[in-house]
């Protein structure tokens, strides 16, 4: 049997963690299929929603618009402003999930033409306030300056993806839903710490330093074939979770409709400047998924090279998911002092939706570059380093 | 092919556990005797270049072992003192890693894995789990798992610790018949180990190797040193905390002790005929102006 075969059946096929890896994917199914049901409530229900929301996709639709408003002024009054909240109140409701549900996409209409308030702290958006924050630059001759690159090229993706369409794309945004947000970090990436901590540390715990290190293999190869069987145990996490949640949150109501949608529908994705439908979103969020928990996984066996425990490798790997998070739910002033820290900290950097759900540009030595192409740059660097740092440190391990 | 050990020294924190060794080995067994923390291990884990020198080299025909890197653990075999396993490996697993490990062809180490299995008795086991074996079939794993690709260069560490007799005797013909124009490197304790199969043995101590002679040679330097006393056993006692003793014998109302010295201890003690247990009690406990154990 070769060396990869043997590392990755420590890793991963032997009975504990084919166990684990059972009982994940029965938890990954489980909130799939509970997620789905939240959303509207009973199969009818959505069969209802499906062919109600049919009437009402396509262009905005003032007295459609109208309509939603007073009934989802009726239903706020009663259950709170929160979207989710209402929906979950009112399930087996369909008409009044439609009216909620057209009525924040009347109001995302109106943030695409007229945009942000101007005293908003968000980034700008919308093409009136976008151009008048540029007739405003170029008034002060500030034409060459980032600020206003950044807004200008705003302005012609807005322009181009056009004003937003109605689409049901009700369980699209429940698994874009499962898949970027700080739940998922937790569900994935903390059996991810647990499974991957062992992968160098179990040879101190063990003994068997002293077999690997005084053989031919035991100082490159050894690595190459660990690290393989690391980003395979990686992708097979992940893999589970993505297709557990895809499957049970699509097949309690047998659909995929509004796959074809632009994920400019979806209201968490509403100011995204990609050009994306929701299934190519899916294929990107999950590449994006397997890509990061890939450099998590090298982050953990780089800690589990210098570790003796597992356990202890496990518990510094999740001390750094948690302080990430931390760090990305800070208050906004202290936020503004540490925000590189935390754009391409785990905490934001997992999530599809900080990542895909807005228009974010870096100026690197006067070259714009949008954010995911920052965050493969950064994340990789990270997982270069990480790698060079166990190849280094295998080289001149000695045994205890 | 030479080994050989350039000054090296090594420290742990304070401690001095190796202290400028210098030596050259041939092919043939060599056996490292000393007792307990006189680093023995220490040495036997440079040499298996899982532990660095804190000053001096090891030189394979000349070359610094961890320059050749790759080269160089390609053609040792290692056994060291505690021989440890995954716990859902089953022998054949181990084995089969371990020929991984070595760089060794699939097939090859298929039927190297069946002959070794053969040899050291574990043919019926190796479908069992490691963990399940008793600590003399670890070792004869351990053994088998340092053979594997018939190394260049055999290190071994307390070899027979948990073997029974026959294992032991066994264990010592596979190593002499192996030794022919190869290295063996066999550490340990127990004098019987290296007696009868050691071209050369090295008697180790605080760290220093002062001798390394063959074993005639270490008992042809006890002759006249070794005494039958005979006593009774209350004198015993007492005399014990005074002299080394090699060993003692009841006989009838009196004791039969065997003493190391090198002038006569008693009137009428009369000289025995020296062995290498003997010479490993005179080194240790019995050179002119050092200490006793």
């Amino acid at each position: 049997m070769s060396l990869f075969y043997f590392e990755l059946r420590k890793l991963l096929f032997h009975k504990k963690t084919s166990l684990l890896l059972l009982c994940l994917f029965a938890l990954y199914s489980v909130i799939g299929f509970t997620s789905t049901i939240f959303l509207i409530g009973s199969n009818d229900s959505y069969r209802a929603y499906e062919k109600m929301a049919a009437v009402y996709e396509g262009s905005f639709d003032s007295e459609k618009a109208a309509e939603a408003e007073r009934i989802y002024n009726e239903v706020s009054a009663r259950y709170g402003t929160d979207s989710r909240m209402i929906a979950r109140s009112v399930k087996d409701q369909p008409e009044i999930i439609l009216a909620v549900n057209y009525y924040a996409y009347a109001q995302r209409v109106e943030e695409y033409w007229n945009g942000t308030p101007p005293e908003s702290a968000e980034e700008p958006y919308g093409i009136a306030l976008l151009k008048s924050k540029l007739t405003e630059l170029e008034s002060q001759g500030k034409q060459d300056t980032f600020a206003y690159g950044e807004l200008s090229d705003a302005l012609q993706c807005l322009t181009e993806l056009g004003e937003p369409a109605f689409a049901n794309i009700l369980l699209w945004e429940n698994l874009f839903n499962n898949w970027g947000e700080h739940m998922m970090q937790f569900l994935l990436f903390v059996p991810l710490a647990f499974i991957i901590a062992p992968v160098f540390a179990v040879e101190r715990s063990s003994g068997m330093d002293n077999l690997i290190l005084s053989s031919r293999h035991g100082r490159k190869k050894i690595v190459t074939t660990k690290l393989l069987s690391v980003l395979v145990a990686s992708t097979v996490v992940v893999t589970l979770y993505l297709a557990a949640t895809f499957l049970f949150g699509f097949l309690p109501h047998k659909s995929l409709h509004g796959w074809n949608a632009a994920i400019q529908s979806i209201p968490t994705y509403a100011r995204s400047m990609f050009p994306f439908k929701a299934w190519q979103l899916a294929l990107v969020g999950a590449a994006w998924l397997l890509f990061t928990g890939a450099v998590y996984s090298l982050i953990v066996s780089f800690i589990s090279s210098r570790m003796k425990s597992q356990m202890g490798t496990a518990g510094i790997s999740l001390v750094l998911l948690f302080v990430n998070v931390g760090l990305a739910a800070m208050g906004d002033t202290v936020l503004q002092k540490i925000q590189p820290l935390v754009d391409f900290g785990l905490a934001n950097v997992t999530l599809i939706k900080e990542v895909f759900g807005a228009h974010k540009l870096f100026d690197v030595f006067g070259v714009s570059i949008s954010y995911p192409v920052m965050a493969v740059f950064v994340l990789t660097s990270v997982a270069g380093l990480a790698v060079f740092g166990i190849y280094r440190g295998q080289r001149s391990r000695t045994a205890a | 092919m030479e080994l050989q050990f350039e000054q090296v020294s090594k420290n742990y924190k304070d401690k001095k556990v190796l202290k400028g060794i210098s030596l050259t080995m041939g092919t043939g067994v060599y056996g490292l005797l000393g007792p307990n923390g006189a680093g023995k291990t220490t040495m036997i884990r440079i040499l298996a270049d899982v532990l660095r020198p804190g000053q001096g080299r090891v030189l394979y025909d000349g070359r610094d072992i961890h320059a050749m890197g790759d080269e160089y653990r390609a053609k040792i075999g290692y056994l060291p003192q505690d021989v440890s396993f995954y716990g859902d490996f089953t022998g054949k697993d181990y084995l089969e890693y371990a020929a991984a490990l070595k760089g060794m062809d699939k097939s090859m180490a298929r039927k190297r894995i069946e002959e070794l299995a053969y040899v050291v008795g574990l043919q019926k086991d190796l479908g069992r789990k490691c963990a399940a074996y008793s600590g003399g079939m670890q070792r004869r794993l351990g053994i088998a798992q340092a053979l594997l690709d018939s190394p260049e260069i055999l290190i071994l560490d307390e070899p027979t610790s948990g073997l029974d007799p026959y294992e032991r005797i066994k264990f010592r013909n596979i190593i002499s018949a192996y030794a022919k124009d190869r290295l063996v490197l066999l550490s340990t304790h127990i004098v019987s180990d290296v007696e009868h199969i050691a071209a050369q043995i090295m008697m180790m101590e605080y760290g220093v190797i002062p001798y390394t002679l063959t074993s005639a040679e270490y008992i042809k330097k006890m002759d006249g040193c070794v005494w039958l006393v005979k006593m009774p056993a209350q004198q015993l006692v007492e005399y014990q905390n005074q002299a080394v003793i090699s060993n003692v014998i009841a006989k009838g109302d009196h004791m039969e002790v065997r003493v190391i010295d090198e002038s006569k201890p008693a009137r009428e003690a009369v000289q025995a005929v020296p062995t290498l247990e003997d010479a490993y009690l005179y080194i240790f406990n019995y050179l002119p102006g050092k200490k006793r154990r």
